[in-house]
């Protein structure tokens, strides 16, 4: 870890940063783990002066406020939102018009691929992820009720040595990404996942690139590949 | 006032699994001194107040993020209350210009007073006392007032780039001593 970084770090944690220089910094922080690691560790180091601070009791208003700000899945005053929070907000804010030509047309095509005939159990969500800038479409996603993922890549998707694809889904921003599983290389794979809810309509699947072994953090760091919207087969 | 013993790595888990419960634990324990600590930046109360609700809808939504792997529960939480004190007071505005000095500079400052309430004999502390006494000012006054550089260059008098220096020189310093 250079002295530049812990300094760097330093300056963020003590909130010296102007709005450009933290929003940059944090962009460094989502793809490098030194720096998350320097920015903890000034946390912990600098935590004793927190503790220095006087009590002041709440007013009795002030925990009726705060379970009703966290009572509605879309609080009044939305806090500024980080850069991952922003990232999957972006994502969210996907308009399904650009979406739906590619979606439409290969629903079809893709269930007829990868749904062989004559097999009995039909996913429970399907979704085409597309690429964020370009839409053109770049794997399918089949969720099965059973806890089952099956990740389709349509286009080879290069993996730079040392990263691996990780494939990730969301179904309530308040729980956040979880990951499905990893892919070495772009090839049909089905993952087993549990501990996920039975997958629903306009379910969020997204294929980041991340360091070998997968993101360090268990959310996604590395930029989004391909991202879409699941939708329920007829 | 009742002391609660919260265990908030515990806790913040079970908020990310949506368990209210485990916020109003949070609040039970933390809320009082989080109110403090906000206040020291914004240096008005009711202001402090809606920071910490603000930073406990953050809590609430980024819970799952939190990594305990790198470092204490309580110092993520309170990263959140300062950060969105900081947020608050500029309105996502940061200007770098110095300021004027106000008259009553001195009393505004809730620095010193941090620093001579860390308990005897902590690192933090006697890493403190090993800096040059304006130099220390200068970094606890970023983090215990939320002070950009440019009102601390003010307030103390020293051009812009010095203090700039001096927080990063202060910062490494700090590391070294304290590891």
């Amino acid at each position: 870890m250079t002295d530049d970084l812990i300094a760097t770090a330093g300056e963020y944690v003590a909130g010296l940063m102007s709005p450009d220089e933290q929003e940059a910094f944090e962009r460094l922080i989502a793809s490098d783990a030194d720096a998350r690691r320097a920015v903890a560790d000034w946390r912990t180091r600098l935590l004793a002066l927190d503790e220095t601070a006087t009590q002041l009791t709440p007013s009795d208003a002030l925990w009726p406020a705060i379970e009703a700000a966290v009572g509605t899945q879309r609080p009044v005053s939305e806090p500024a939102p980080g850069w991952f929070a922003r990232l999957w907000q972006d994502v969210s804010a996907l308009r399904l018009a650009t979406l739906a030509g590619a979606a439409a047309a290969l629903l079809l095509a893709v269930l007829l691929v990868v749904q062989p005939f004559g097999r009995s159990d039909k996913p429970t969500v399907v979704a085409v992820l597309n690429a964020p800038n370009t839409s053109e479409a770049g794997a399918i996603v089949e969720a099965f009720a059973d806890g089952r993922i099956r990740v389709v890549p349509l286009r080879a998707i290069p993996v730079p040595e040392g990263r691996v694809l990780q494939v990730w889904t969301l179904w309530d921003r308040q729980v956040g990404p979880r990951s499905v599983g990893l892919m070495e290389r772009a090839e049909a794979r089905d993952y087993a996942t549990s501990g996920m809810p039975r997958p629903v309509d306009q379910q969020l699947y997204e294929i980041t690139l991340e360091p070998a072994g997968g993101s360090p953090t268990g959310r996604p760091t590395g930029p989004i590949l391909y991202v879409g919207r699941g939708a329920t087969p007829l | 006032m009742v002391a609660v013993s919260v265990d908030l790595k515990d806790a913040l888990a079970r908020c990310a699994g949506g368990d209210k419960a485990a916020l109003r634990l949070i609040y039970d324990s933390e809320c009082a001194a989080m109110i403090g600590v906000a206040a020291r930046i914004v240096k008005r109360r009711e202001l402090a107040e809606e920071v910490v609700q603000e930073a406990f809808v953050k809590i609430w939504r980024n819970a799952h993020r939190y990594d305990p792997g790198l470092g204490p529960a309580k110092a993520w939480i309170y990263a959140i209350v300062r950060n969105q004190a900081i947020n608050t007071l500029r309105s996502g505005k940061r200007e770098d210009l110095v300021d004027e000095v106000p008259e009553d500079a001195g009393s505004a400052v809730e620095a010193y007073a941090a620093a001579e309430r860390l308990p005897e004999g902590q690192a933090l502390r006697r890493c403190l006392e090993g800096l040059e006494a304006r130099r220390r000012t200068s970094l606890l006054m970023a983090y215990v007032d939320g002070f950009s550089h440019g009102e601390i260059a003010g307030r103390l008098g020293l051009p812009l780039g010095t203090v700039k220096a001096w927080i990063r020189r202060s910062l490494l310093a700090l590391r070294e001593c304290m590891g």
